[in-house]
């Protein structure tokens, strides 16, 4: 085991009153959520937007602090961590975001933005420059383009300066939130090959974060499906996409359009939108949506059921069939 | 109830639209360029043309043509639009804005960019009621909860007092099917209209559209860059690359036998979802052409595989491969 959460969740307050002094309420972005990554493994977060995935991300490196919850990190339990000690287990934890062009400072050049982690962690001018050709070929870039600026590059480049700055501190642990989201569909290929190339070379760990069933069929290991803050389904690959429990994994993979014409793919069991983290509705958050909803599903809240070989699915229809 | 609207669909075999040889250049800070080179294509009565492309390619610079809504930094230079036996690019701009909205409708990525923040929703869709087909407020009001129902919005009444803030962004897109399609038009063009949306939103969306595309007979331009998306709901495809139309197919032939390298490359590229996942994903190389910057010859040949010294130098034409098959690849034409 690399990273462990444990029933973490992250309530957000929502002022209200005239002076926008009291809480009104709560966005439970992320409400509870409990998930193991082993070392050299890809654990893909799904789900449409609002669920929790990036606030899940965050949380995992402590970039905000929850609500409740603990994440073990290794064997150091980081939300007890002072700024000193985390500072060195945030080393190995890094992100890759969707949009990385818009993260960086327009004038540093690419060798400067790939430093800048290595810089403030108190490496040597020398030091860096070394790192920075190392990286450059590592994430597909030529040695010239150090001395160039951000802008001068295409999306998919700006993509791999964001990786290589993220590796440059040789972290174990790396969060990928929508890393080829906003990329041209020719490009997605590249950078995915990219990240599954350098996680195979540098044994690293991924929390790949994304909305792409596709994307994450190719990718990950194990996925864990969210829906308004919780896990509803959790299974290795094969498994989640060949027999999926849950009725919401079922429907986002019917919506997932087809990869040839003609054939016609069942009608989506899916109806309405996603209901608001600002009022999740009781018993099963997904009963206002799901075509097989119970009077049991209104009232109460089921938990994650083991179905064996690490599939668990957060559903009473599996809980009779089981 | 919107039996005005389910005409008959014609026997004639003439196009609805019919774009040829069109050349759109912008004059911009970073200097000129040509968004849209030399592109040709035809739209039949009540059927899907698809339009894929990157960013850059010219795909939704092509719609905006078609509405004559460029800005005034583009140029058409070459080129002609025919719709429904009129030449758009002749019309006097009192008579294109009879045919927007009322002949053509667009719907766009960004529902809210497109929708009032500070009208209500009934007020945006009888505003084009009212403008476009002159009636009177009370009509108009019956046609808007009409037109929501049949978008399949609940409880239409409530949404007509609604502001576009309260709605979500797939009730937005709705609402704006609506106002697209409450005048009757014969083409819809469609850019992006699911991109901004969530999976199962999107899915329900483009089941709605392909539903009310049979049920009013209306040919719809469905911009996308995503080729599940054209799999799903187009008749016949073009695929465009900077700025170039590389290919045209109907959508079957496209995905079985596509002819341009690019067209290739993008189809091998998209990772399956049922069949054998590959190690490493056959992905295109190199990055989009910049149109300030575009290569010589055929502009894929930096990033072709089977690219060959001939590329460098020609530009080839569309050629015609199988029935209604085209592609501009000199591998085709040689």
């Amino acid at each position: 085991m690399l990273i462990r959460a444990d029933n973490l969740a992250k309530h957000y307050p929502i002022m209200g009153g005239f002076f926008g002094n009291k809480v009104a309420g709560q966005v439970r972005a992320v409400d509870g959520v409990s998930f193991v990554i082993e070392r050299g493994e890809t654990l893909a977060l799904v789900g449409e937007s609002g669920c929790g995935k990036s606030t899940t991300g965050r949380l995992l490196t402590r970039l905000i602090e929850p609500t409740v919850g603990t994440v073990r990190f290794e064997n150091t339990e980081i939300s007890e961590l002072g700024a000193e000690e985390l500072r060195a287990v945030r080393r190995r934890m890094q992100l890759v975001f969707q949009d990385a062009g818009s993260s960086f400072n327009p004038r540093m050049t690419v060798a400067a933005l790939i430093a800048e982690p290595m810089h403030l962690a108190g490496a040597s001018a020398v030091d860096c420059r070394a790192r920075v050709q190392e990286l450059l070929p590592l994430v597909g870039l030529a040695a010239e383009h150090a001395e160039r600026y951000p802008h001068e590059f295409s999306g998919g480049q700006r993509q791999r300066i964001g990786i290589a700055r993220a590796l440059a501190l040789r972290p174990d642990f790396v969060v990928c939130d929508e890393p080829v989201s906003a990329l041209d569909v020719s490009v997605q290929a590249q950078v995915i090959n990219l990240l599954t190339g350098l996680q195979r070379e540098f044994e690293l760990t991924y929390l790949f974060i994304s909305h792409d069933l596709r994307v994450v069929r190719h990718v990950a290991d194990r996925v864990a499906v969210m829906y308004l803050g919780r896990i509803v389904e959790i299974a290795d690959k094969a498994t989640l996409y060949r027999s999926p429990q849950h009725p919401y994994t079922r429907a986002l993979l019917s919506a997932v359009p087809a990869h040839r014409p003609g054939k016609a793919r069942a009608r989506t069991e899916v109806v309405g939108e996603v209901a608001s983290a600002r009022a999740v509705p009781s018993g099963c958050r997904y009963h206002t949506r799901c075509p097989y909803v119970m009077p049991v599903c209104q009232t109460d809240d089921p938990e994650l059921i083991d179905l064996g070989g690490g599939h668990r699915s957060a559903c009473h229809l599996v809980r009779t069939s089981h | 109830m919107v039996q005005f609207l389910l005409r008959q669909p014609k026997m004639a075999d003439s196009p609805l639209l019919s774009v040829h040889d069109l050349t759109v250049a912008f004059d911009t800070r970073r200097g000129p360029f040509e968004a849209v080179r030399g592109v040709s294509f035809d739209v039949q009565p009540g059927k899907t043309l698809g339009v894929v492309g990157e960013s850059g390619s010219g795909k939704s610079v092509t719609a905006m043509t078609l509405m004559r809504l460029l800005p005034d930094s583009a140029e058409v230079t070459a080129g002609t639009v025919h719709f429904a036996g009129r030449d758009l690019g002749r019309l006097s701009e009192r008579d294109m804005q009879a045919v927007r909205g009322r002949e053509i409708a667009m719907v766009f990525q960004d529902p809210m960019a497109s929708l009032n923040p500070i009208f209500t929703i009934g007020h945006q869709v009888m505003e084009s009621l009212r403008l476009q087909l002159g009636l009177s407020r009370a009509a108009a009001k019956t046609r808007a909860e009409e037109f929501l129902a049949l978008v399949r919005i609940p409880s239409p009444r409530d949404i007509l007092r609604a502001y576009p803030h309260e709605l979500s962004g797939g009730m937005r897109q709705r609402v704006m099917i609506a106002i697209a399609l409450s005048c009757g038009p014969k083409l819809l063009i469609a850019d992006e209209p699911t991109t901004a949306l969530d999976v199962t939103t999107q899915a329900q969306i483009l089941e709605l559209l392909r539903d009310l595309q049979g049920s009013l007979h209306m040919a719809v331009l469905l911009i996308t860059h995503d080729l599940g998306v054209i799999a799903e709901f187009a008749d016949d495809v073009m695929v465009m690359y900077a700025g170039r139309a590389v290919e045209r197919s109907p959508v079957a032939a496209l995905f079985e036998k596509p002819g341009h390298p690019y067209t290739e490359g993008l189809l091998r590229s998209m990772p399956p979802l049922d069949d054998e996942d590959p190690e490493v994903l056959p992905a295109i190389e190199g990055n989009v052409a910049s149109p300030f910057d575009l290569p010589s010859g055929c502009s894929f040949h930096p990033r072709c595989p089977y690219a060959w010294d001939a590329c460098r130098l020609q530009s080839p034409p569309l050629a015609r491969l199988a029935d209604n098959h085209d592609a501009a690849c000199l591998r085709v034409t040689c």
